[in-house]
């Protein structure tokens, strides 16, 4: 075995080499570089999404379960016809009554409506029925006045609550409480003002003009056949499974399916959301690691040429060390180890560039990315990819140096 | 009466060069003595590079016997070659073969990064060897100048401090001068005979009759074979140049 003292001096040698050739350096290492640095900025845009994501699932989404109504796979579609899986407003009114696990939950319907108040008239506004439990299943509070009351969603009261884009859209009073809109030529009460956000990665975001109707009153609006889906809150994140399955034996029962038959509907607790989030996050992590695989390779080869070229213009100094003493292991390890250490500042290049790109996107407002960092697996594995790679392709130029005939390589010109 | 220092018998070395087979040495039986001085001559193609690469360890063999200092190398593999090479021996070439990018301290140092046998220490203590050596040649003013800011005569004592650094048994030297002017080239021949006065024994092979004049043997070799061995006052083109040199000095 070599010394300690050996192998420092031989990565010291090699970073002197290195110095020496700065030019010559950067362009072999620039493969890695650019390889280490993207890989490393995607997996930290990645990283602060992924943290984005999941936290604001966890603060108020991990409770959310959504029912759909959902053709089951695999039967002729005739069999089951649109009138026999689509939700019905009877039947949110019986998961309300008989699910013992949720805190709240809201049938919701939507339209495309004309809205006009005093000052403009707007086509194509979002309309949407709902529940009162809506405020709490989407976390959005009213700001301004009032929510539904069960009054008003009992009797199908001509109310509306509106986002303050519609406020300002629509060119209402900033206190629209007490002002009227006319919606399908319906007249309807102002009776509060919904926060609008605009930041949020889940549910629907606002990014427009909204106007919310109670749910009964939307019925009036929409054919007999509408689409509705349900949205409710379980009581806690870890009651939504259990949730989960009390809404589809509610839902099984009140369609009367028997044992035998297949659900007509869908219920998705956020957790699978989440899953799919993850196995799209790590989807793209898969394909970074594959950019980075190809481009370590290619770096690779890059370092495999300049260490040969190198081996050919020190092939008098490989003579001369062997003459006073080196051992073909250790002309070996010298090469390799400058490989290596080549390899390795890449590598430190490419994650600094990879940070500063992760500090870049960071900073960009609304790319909902401030949380992007470069996670410490991800360093050791650049590094480790980098030495991985300064010794698969150093070994054959160092393989060529250390059996190199001491008195041919003295002789060589 | 002590073993020789190298002590070879009937060393033969064939080459293959394409289709063609070149004896370079043709049994070859030579002893050194320690503390002796001795050069080796001949015509190019006469042997005496393969002789000295054989002395020096660089290279095996193809038959016969070497014992150096006692032990039979001529069978080691490449790797106790080194270690051999790294322990026993201290080379000085016609070009210096010094490292453009390294010190001359650290040029001198080099050997110790491959010793393991003989336990040199770290760091502190191995730059004081070297700095040693280098006052031994004289150049302690020029620890810090690299191989391109020395003279001709400069870079071979740098090359020189090399070689002893490690108390090599042999100091080899080839052509040790021939890269230098007349001048430099009795400079760098009065200090091998000053280190030879220490005690080393060297070995210098050259075709200059003056540089072999500063030894106390002559060995000629011609087409692989020994041609003659006397010592220096006796070899019938340097005798006379040898025993003016002494008398000049005197």
């Amino acid at each position: 075995m070599m010394s300690p003292m050996f192998y420092l001096e031989s990565v010291l040698l090699a970073l002197r080499q290195i110095w020496s050739n700065k030019l010559r350096s950067i362009l072999t290492a620039l493969g890695i570089i650019v390889g280490v640095a993207s890989t490393t900025a995607v997996i930290a845009a990645l990283t602060g999404l992924k943290t984005k994501v999941l936290s604001e699932f966890e603060t108020f989404g991990a409770a959310r379960l959504y029912v759909f109504p959902s053709r089951p796979e695999g039967v002729p579609r005739n069999t089951f016809p649109w009138e026999k899986i689509r939700l019905k407003p009877n039947e949110a009114i019986a998961l309300q009554e008989q699910c013992t696990t949720l805190k709240g939950l809201t049938p919701i319907s939507e339209a495309s409506l004309s809205v006009q108040s005093d000052a403009e008239t707007l086509d194509g506004v979002s309309v949407t029925g709902i529940w009162p439990a809506w405020h709490a299943t989407e976390n959005r509070q009213v700001i301004v006045g009032r929510p539904f009351s069960q009054v008003d969603i009992n009797n199908a009261r001509q109310v509306c609550l509106i986002n303050d884009l519609a406020v300002r859209d629509l060119k209402l009073p900033s206190d629209p409480i007490g002002e009227h809109l006319i919606i399908g030529l319906r007249r309807f009460l102002i009776v509060g003002v919904v926060e609008t956000i605009t930041e949020r990665m889940t549910g629907f975001n606002s990014i427009s003009a909204e106007v919310f109707i109670p749910f009964s009153m939307m019925e009036k609006f929409q054919e007999r056949d509408f689409f509705m889906r349900i949205v409710a809150l379980a009581h806690s994140p870890q009651e939504a499974e259990e949730a989960s399955a009390e809404m589809t034996r509610v839902l099984r029962k009140v369609r009367g399916l028997g044992s035998g038959d297949l659900d007509t509907f869908r219920v998705q607790a956020i957790d699978q959301f989440i899953d799919q989030f993850k196995s799209i996050a790590t989807g793209i992590t898969a394909v970074a690691g594959g950019i980075v695989g190809i481009s370590l390779l290619v770096g690779g080869i890059g370092i495999m040429n300049i260490m040969l070229v190198s081996v050919s213009e020190r092939t008098r100094e490989i003579g001369l060390r062997k003459a006073v003493g080196a051992t073909p292991t250790a002309i070996l390890l010298q090469f390799l180890l400058e490989a290596v250490t080549l390899c390795l500042v890449g590598g430190l290049v490419g994650v600094l560039i990879g940070q500063t790109f992760a500090f870049g996107v960071s900073s960009i407002p609304g790319a909902n990315l401030e949380n992007a960092s470069v996670p410490a697996w991800a360093v050791a594995l650049a590094f480790i990819f980098s030495a991985v790679v300064g010794v698969v392709f150093g070994m054959f130029p160092a393989i060529k140096a250390s059996r190199l005939d001491p008195i041919e390589a003295l002789r060589h010109e | 009466m002590p073993e020789p220092i190298i002590q070879i018998r009937g060393v033969t070395k064939i080459y293959r060069v394409g289709e063609e087979t070149i004896h370079a040495l043709r049994g070859v039986d030579l002893n050194v003595n320690a503390g002796e001085m001795v050069a080796i001559m001949g015509a190019s193609g006469s042997g005496k590079s393969t002789l000295m690469n054989t002395l020096g360890c660089l290279d095996r063999p193809t038959a016969g016997s070497y014992h150096l200092g006692g032990r039979e190398v001529s069978n080691l593999d490449a790797a106790e070659l080194a270690q051999v090479r790294n322990e026993e021996i201290g080379f000085v070439f016609q070009s210096f073969e010094l490292l453009s990018r390294l010190t001359a301290l650290e040029n001198v140092e080099l050997p110790l990064l491959y010793s393991r046998g003989k336990g040199w220490g770290w760091g502190r203590q191995r730059r004081q060897l070297a700095k040693d050596a280098l006052a031994r040649v004289g150049l302690s003013d020029r620890m810090d100048h690299r191989p391109s800011q020395l003279s001709g005569g400069q870079k071979q004592r740098v090359a020189i401090a090399r070689a002893i650094l490690a108390k090599p048994r042999i100091l080899m030297a080839d052509e040790p001068t021939g890269n230098l002017d007349s001048a430099t080239t009795e400079e760098i021949l009065a200090l091998f005979a000053q280190i030879h006065n220490q005690g080393q024994t060297v070995l210098v092979v050259t075709h200059e009759n003056d540089v072999a004049a500063h030894c106390q043997r002559v060995v000629r070799l011609r087409d692989g074979l020994m041609l003659s061995d006397l010592s220096v006052d006796a070899d019938p083109t340097i005798g006379a140049l040898s025993i003016a040199r002494r008398s000049a000095a005197a």
